[in-house]
């Protein structure tokens, strides 16, 4: 009880200064530091209002009268201290990220820092010039080349309803919202309810006026009466998550609301010929590990089945096997979460449904599996197909004579398919890639880079900043028109 | 194989390879001295893993560059358990290595090299003066001295460090000779970056990616894999062996 005491309370929320929490539960994590008390806030209705009331205020007051460039620098500046190791919160992020998400301790600390540097003010930028032509039509009217002028707004308010246990991913969508000065009512995920609020925190360290427009709360998903309050607080709702969880949200959502949903993605990987060369392809299998160690592919970038063509130095069972003890590498350098019963025994049904098949000659496909428990698990395949994972660095090998030629196994799932890492000879990059996005595709990218997405991405296919805003026009007539009202017109 | 009763030193043991060293031959039957300079708390921990495990330990303070202060550890370690069968020379003066601040050639000075000598060559030096007193008279004993692989291939030039490290495979090759006489042997356990511990946490990922392309078995070494190779050398197995330097480093140094 005593250790109880003094141990380290961390709060799992970040309110306006005004507001005032008077209950929590508590959750104690078990630290190599000791151990760390997380409060969580037991919220009502009522209470999520007066938030929602007081972040809009600081919107209002505050935020909407800052410059996108003002509001760059500050999140820039947010990130400079991520970026240093000895930055109090980054070291707290690096203590307690891997108790709460279980992921290992290295990999979160080079991931968490590679992370950061994507919102480098540079990229910011980049971010904002891909998708306005003007950036200060976010701060006032610009004069458009065909006439008139138009200015940018945001919504007043964002609900974002933040999902899965990979860290940091609730950045890229509060970022979002600050650059089109929104205030953020963010709802966390159980099982990384963390670095929204440190994050939050940072800015409230560099601009406390702007962290005032921001609240990051965590709550039970799906509890209706919050739920409804937050929507009707907001003009925006971006929800990420399982589709059940879209579908919930997406009805309560009135149509004169925005509404962004991102929900279940597959991602897979194709790996040509011409990568499997003998100088080439340990490098290749080596970044695919990577891709698939990363957050244990609970991110939707991350592969599941990587179609290896024939004809290379090495071929795609042994392309399999390779991958198989790479992953047993990884397993060393960053050991795989700790899994549930249910996530482990679906590592396991899937194992022994092929490894069955096999016996029975039904298809020729050969499972490759850790020895000791379900750390990894390649199943090779010696036909083309496209299959899901249970996750958990579960993936799948397929052979094919030519990558060109299987288009046909991604058919069923357009809506689905999401980022494709692709190795092949440049003359085959741009005709593939056609090929992929009439199949649904919408991100080609590197081996080893297929977990981290550029700034400025469009995500699942769509643009980000513009879905947010609204234009408003003054159109040329009124401009003119607004001349001749002029007492000193000619 | 089997240290049932062994009594064993290791230096430096508080934390990384050492520590990892210590554990494997206490969980193999051995007595094991865990010494340390500073990190009483991390000694005492290990200590505590292994007597949760069914071992037997107990922490001592020595600073291995001070005479004084090991001669006072080896006659507590006689007094305690009347034997001293092996000693592990792993303790170093702290290093990090880190190859975006490293000393270049034009930047080193000799203070630097004395401090790793101190530290590698000297301690080793103290710990065998007074280890092979009793060894001598027991007519048997097992030396064996933590080198490095940079000593065949200098992949980041840590001068002081590497050099000093040099010096510490001349000292147990020629320790080796004279020792042989009584039926001691000495030998030097060389492994390759060796990640995570607390000297190479500022090794970055690029340099030891590079590494690891070089190295035929893709990886870099754990503390874990330290103990095979050194296990095997403390043990009856290598009896007939002595004055050898065995590399655990993936393959990177083939000699």
């Amino acid at each position: 009880m005593a250790k109880y005491a003094e141990a380290e309370h961390i709060k799992m929320y970040k309110v306006p200064t005004k507001i005032r929490i008077d209950e929590h539960t508590e959750k104690i994590i078990e630290t190599t530091d000791g151990n760390v008390v997380l409060q969580f806030p037991v919220l009502t209705g009522d209470k999520l209002r007066e938030i929602g009331k007081e972040i809009l205020k600081a919107q209002e007051r505050y935020l909407s009268t800052l410059t996108v460039q003002t509001i760059v620098t500050v999140i820039d500046q947010a990130v400079q201290k991520w970026l240093d190791p000895e930055y109090p919160f980054r070291q707290l992020a690096e203590k307690l990220l891997p108790e709460i998400t279980g992921y290992s301790k290295e990999m979160i600390r080079i991931s968490l820092k590679r992370y950061m540097r994507t919102f480098r003010k540079k990229e910011l930028l980049r971010f904002l010039d891909e998708e306005f032509d003007q950036v200060a039509m976010l701060d006032e009217f610009r004069p458009r080349k065909s006439g008139g002028l138009s200015r940018a707004f945001g919504p007043r308010l964002i609900f974002h309803i933040f999902s899965g246990n990979v860290p940091g991913v609730q950045l890229w969508s509060l970022i979002m919202g600050l650059l089109v000065k929104s205030a953020a009512l963010g709802k966390t995920s159980s099982t990384e309810p963390l670095m929204a609020v440190l994050f939050s925190k940072t800015l409230a360290e560099i601009d406390p006026l702007l962290a005032e427009a921001l609240a990051i709360l965590p709550w039970k998903g799906g509890t209706a009466s919050l739920e409804t309050e937050a929507i009707e607080l907001a003009e925006a709702v971006i929800v990420y998550g399982s589709n059940q969880t879209v579908e919930r949200i997406k009805p309560k959502v009135p149509q004169t609301k925005r509404l962004l949903a991102y929900g279940h993605k597959i991602s897979f990987a194709m790996i040509g010929k011409e990568a499997l060369t003998p100088d080439r392809y340990y490098d290749v299998v080596h970044r695919l590990a990577e891709d698939i160690a990363m957050y244990d592919q609970q991110s939707c970038l991350s592969p599941q089945t990587i179609v290896v063509e024939k004809g290379g130095a090495i071929t795609p069972k042994q392309f399999a096997q390779m991958l198989a003890a790479e992953l047993q590498r990884f397993d060393l350098k960053w050991p795989r979460a700790e899994l549930t019963d249910e996530e482990a025994l679906a590592i396991h049904s899937v194992r022994h449904h092929y490894e069955l098949e096999a016996l029975n000659g039904q298809q020729c496909s050969v499972v490759y599996a850790s020895s000791k428990d379900t750390a990894w698990t390649v199943i090779y395949h010696s036909d083309a197909a496209f299959n899901g994972s249970p996750l958990n660095r579960t993936v799948h090998i397929c052979a094919t004579i030519q990558l060109e030629a299987v288009m046909d196994i991604l058919k069923p799932y357009p809506s689905y398919l999401q980022s494709c890492g692709l190795a092949v000879h440049p003359n085959r990059l741009l005709q593939l890639a056609a090929l992929l996005g009439s199949h649904g595709v919408d991100r080609v990218t590197a081996i080893g880079e297929m977990n981290r997405a550029q700034a400025g991405w469009h995500h699942d296919g769509g643009l980000n900043l513009l879905q947010l805003v609204r234009f408003i026009d003054i159109e040329s007539s009124a401009e003119w028109d607004a001349e001749r009202y002029d007492p000193d017109v000619e | 194989m089997d240290f049932k009763d062994k009594v064993v030193l290791v230096t430096g043991s508080s934390r990384g390879i050492g520590a990892a060293l210590a554990k494997a031959f206490a969980q193999r039957g051995a007595c094991v001295i865990i010494n340390y300079l500073k990190n009483e708390t991390l000694a005492e921990k290990v200590v505590e893993d292994i007597s949760e495990g069914g071992g037997q330990a107990v922490a001592m303070q020595a600073d291995v560059t001070d005479e004084e202060s090991v001669k006072k550890m080896m006659a507590d370690i006689i007094e305690a358990f009347g034997v001293i069968d092996i000693v592990v020379n792993n303790a170093l003066s702290h290093y990090s290595f880190n190859p975006k601040t490293r000393k270049t050639a034009w930047t080193i000075k000799w203070e630097d090299y004395q401090q790793q000598f101190s530290g590698s060559v000297q301690g080793a030096f103290n710990v065998c003066q007074e280890a092979m007193v009793y060894m001598k008279a027991q007519m048997s004993g097992r030396m064996l001295n933590m080198v490095t692989n940079l000593i065949d291939f200098p992949v980041v030039p840590y001068h002081d460090y590497t050099t000093a490290k040099t010096a510490l495979l001349g000292f147990t090759r020629n320790l080796a000779k004279d020792l042989g006489s009584y039926g001691i042997t000495v030998n030097a356990v060389a492994p390759g970056l060796t990640y995570p511990t607390d000297s190479s946490k500022e090794t970055k990922e690029d340099v030891r990616k590079m590494i690891l392309t070089m190295t035929p078995l893709n990886r870099l070494a754990t503390p874990e894999d330290i103990i095979g190779p050194v296990l095997f050398l403390a043990s009856d197995l290598a009896a007939f062996v002595t004055g050898q330097c065995l590399r655990v480093d993936g393959g990177l140094v083939m000699v």
